[in-house]
């Protein structure tokens, strides 16, 4: 949005080092030397970019206000008259209710347990996705024979939705906790594999070829020329792996689960706790939201080289 | 003022070299023998598509010739290395290190500690006068500041010969000028050889000692030019009547084999025959 552009210093002031060199090149005449100026009024042009920034904040911030002040007023308006036209708002509860029993909620040790619960698993399944799903892929995309041999299995496996594993992973796991970690895990490990395979592909070869010429050997040149040349893609698929973690999580956990927030929602249902059904939705938002936040954090940085609104993918 | 350079020394020995298999196969190199004696600067010029990054390649160990070899003191090129320096044409920075840590890498590579790295690469930098942007990161410099780091990291690792393939070739014309005068400067300091692509006349006369002409596809070499201008090289050498007379005698050179690029058929003169009654709808078809 408001991508922070670096200056690029303009050509070409050349140092007194060289200079000196040649004696009797001393006479041609130079380019300005700009680039000092272009530093020293750097706080004034931060301060202009702060204030440009307010002015276009404000209204932002304004308009967040009305639209969702909208979409609850005409919540409360639902539900307050029952609406029933087709869809049925008569069970529903209003946000005043969802509210109270939000605050209620946030008083008990349980509400916080399932949260616990569903952090843990994310940090777990997704943890190792991230490792597996960036390890395998640098190999993938590197070496032709590893290719060979992984990717096809990965691309039978890969349109099978992690939800669609929930049966197989109850036989296959020792307990309920681990095959939930397992879906998770699924759920997150490929896109994360597909954009650091797609990431190691899209690097410039002539990076590779320099890392060559200045010496690098293939495990220096895989860590320390591959793997950061591919990090932006490598964050765009952790990002959407964290959405889809989060996804097969919640479905995993309404299904199997004994704790976490997916439970806590059904549960609500189950018991007839309208209101709790919006508590563990809202919850799950949040969550979701700050697991994404993090992600696109890690993600700048990093990779402090990138304009600061490109880095983390989308 | 000239220690003795016993280093650097490349010698390509009727090197070819073939893309491809059967049919489709093409000869990008055929032929061709020259060499680089320690602490010289040549430069290697011919028509786009000639083969002559091809040649530099196969010096840098990219490229496999398929017949023939080149050697680097006596040692055949086997695959890239230290001590064969390269620039590339195009900007080859890592853009997620600082301008420092790009100088540094090569050195790391050897496993020199930190705090030397440190101090090589700021040395280094000092002297092409790049030290107050250490800590930028290479999208913050312009495109000739981004080849000097270049050359400055090629240099890092203090290799025998230094390979440079049309490094000048994506800037604008008044920075090249100034980026040739760096180059010859810091060449002079370093005395080491170079073995310089270009498709720029101007260019290849003021900084080199010998400029080979090659031929279009299949290149072969066509010429030999030695450039008797004293060192250092200055500016104003540009303009001199010894200047004009090897642009002359390069252009001719080069303008046969560019013709011969082009079309095959389109021999000298025959660009007289190249007026065509355009009509709007011939021109059309032209297009």
């Amino acid at each position: 949005m408001h991508a922070i552009t670096r200056p690029a210093y303009e050509e070409e002031a050349v140092p007194a080092g060289t200079a000196e060199g040649g004696a009797s090149s001393a006479s041609v005449p130079r380019a300005a030397a700009a680039p000092i100026a272009a530093r020293a009024s750097a706080p004034s042009v931060a301060l202009a970019r702060t204030v440009a920034w307010l002015g276009m904040a404000i209204p932002r911030l304004l308009w967040a206000a009305l639209s969702l002040g909208l979409f609850i007023g005409a919540w409360h308006l639902a539900t307050e008259y029952r609406l029933d036209f087709y869809i049925r708002f008569v069970n529903v509860p209003g946000p005043t209710e969802v509210l109270g029993n939000f605050s209620d909620m946030l008083n008990t040790s349980r509400y916080y347990e399932h949260v616990w619960f569903s952090m843990r698993r994310i940090l777990i399944g997704f943890g190792i996705a991230a490792a597996l799903g960036v390890l395998l892929g640098l190999l993938i995309g590197q070496y032709k024979p590893v290719r060979n041999l992984l990717f096809p299995v990965f691309e039978v496996l890969r349109p099978i939705p992690a939800i669609a594993w929930v049966p197989m992973a109850v036989m296959l796991w020792p307990t309920n906790e681990t095959s939930i970690v397992f879906i998770t895990f699924l759920g997150s490990f490929f896109p994360i594999l597909l954009n650091t395979i797609h990431g190691v592909g899209s690097v410039d070869p002539v990076l590779v070829r320099a890392g060559r010429c200045l010496g690098a050997g293939e495990a220096a040149l895989l860590r320390q020329v591959i793997l950061p040349a591919a990090l932006p893609h490598i964050f765009t698929g952790l990002a959407i792996g964290m959405g889809v973690a989060w996804v097969s999580l919640i479905a995993a956990e309404m299904i199997s689960g004994q704790y976490g927030v997916g439970y806590f929602t059904w549960e609500a249902y189950s018991l007839i706790e309208y209101a709790d059904i919006v508590v563990g939705m809202i919850t799950i938002g949040v969550l979701g939201l700050a697991c994404s936040g993090a992600i696109r954090l890690v993600g700048n940085l990093m990779m402090p080289w990138l304009p600061a609104s490109a880095g983390g993918g989308k | 003022m000239t220690e003795a350079i016993s280093k650097g020394h490349i010698v390509i020995d009727h090197v070819g070299v073939r893309f491809g298999r059967n049919a489709s196969a093409v000869d990008a190199v055929t032929d061709v023998s020259m060499e680089v004696k320690p602490g010289e600067f040549v430069s290697i010029i011919g028509p786009s598509g000639c083969g002559k990054s091809t040649l530099l390649n196969v010096v840098a160990g990219f490229v496999n010739p398929s017949t023939g070899k080149a050697t680097l003191d006596g040692k055949p090129v086997e695959k890239p290395g230290v001590d064969r320096g390269m620039v590339f044409q195009q900007y080859s920075l890592f853009p997620w290190m600082t301008v420092r840590k790009n100088v540094e890498f090569g050195l790391k590579m050897q496993g020199m500690g930190a705090t030397h790295r440190e101090e090589a690469a700021r040395t280094l930098l000092g002297l092409a006068g790049l030290l107050s942007f250490e800590n930028h990161y290479p999208d913050q410099l312009s495109g000739g500041m981004k080849q000097r780091v270049g050359i400055v990291r090629a240099l890092a690792t203090s290799p025998q010969v230094l390979l440079m393939d049309e490094p000048f070739g994506a800037l604008d014309a008044q920075t090249r000028v100034v980026m040739q005068e760096i180059l010859t400067n810091m060449w002079q300091r370093f005395r080491i050889s170079v073995m310089f692509i270009t498709h720029d006349i101007e260019e290849s006369i003021f900084l080199s000692d010998r400029i080979l002409v090659m031929t279009a596809r299949p290149g072969r070499i066509k010429a030999e030019i030695v450039v008797p201008l004293p060192r250092p090289r200055t500016p104003e050498m540009i303009g001199t009547p010894e200047f004009g007379a090897l642009v002359q005698q390069l252009r001719a050179l080069i303008r046969e084999e560019s013709l011969a690029a082009m079309g095959g058929e389109l021999k000298d003169g025959g660009l007289g025959g190249f007026e065509i009654d355009v009509g709007p709808k011939g021109m059309a078809e032209l297009v």
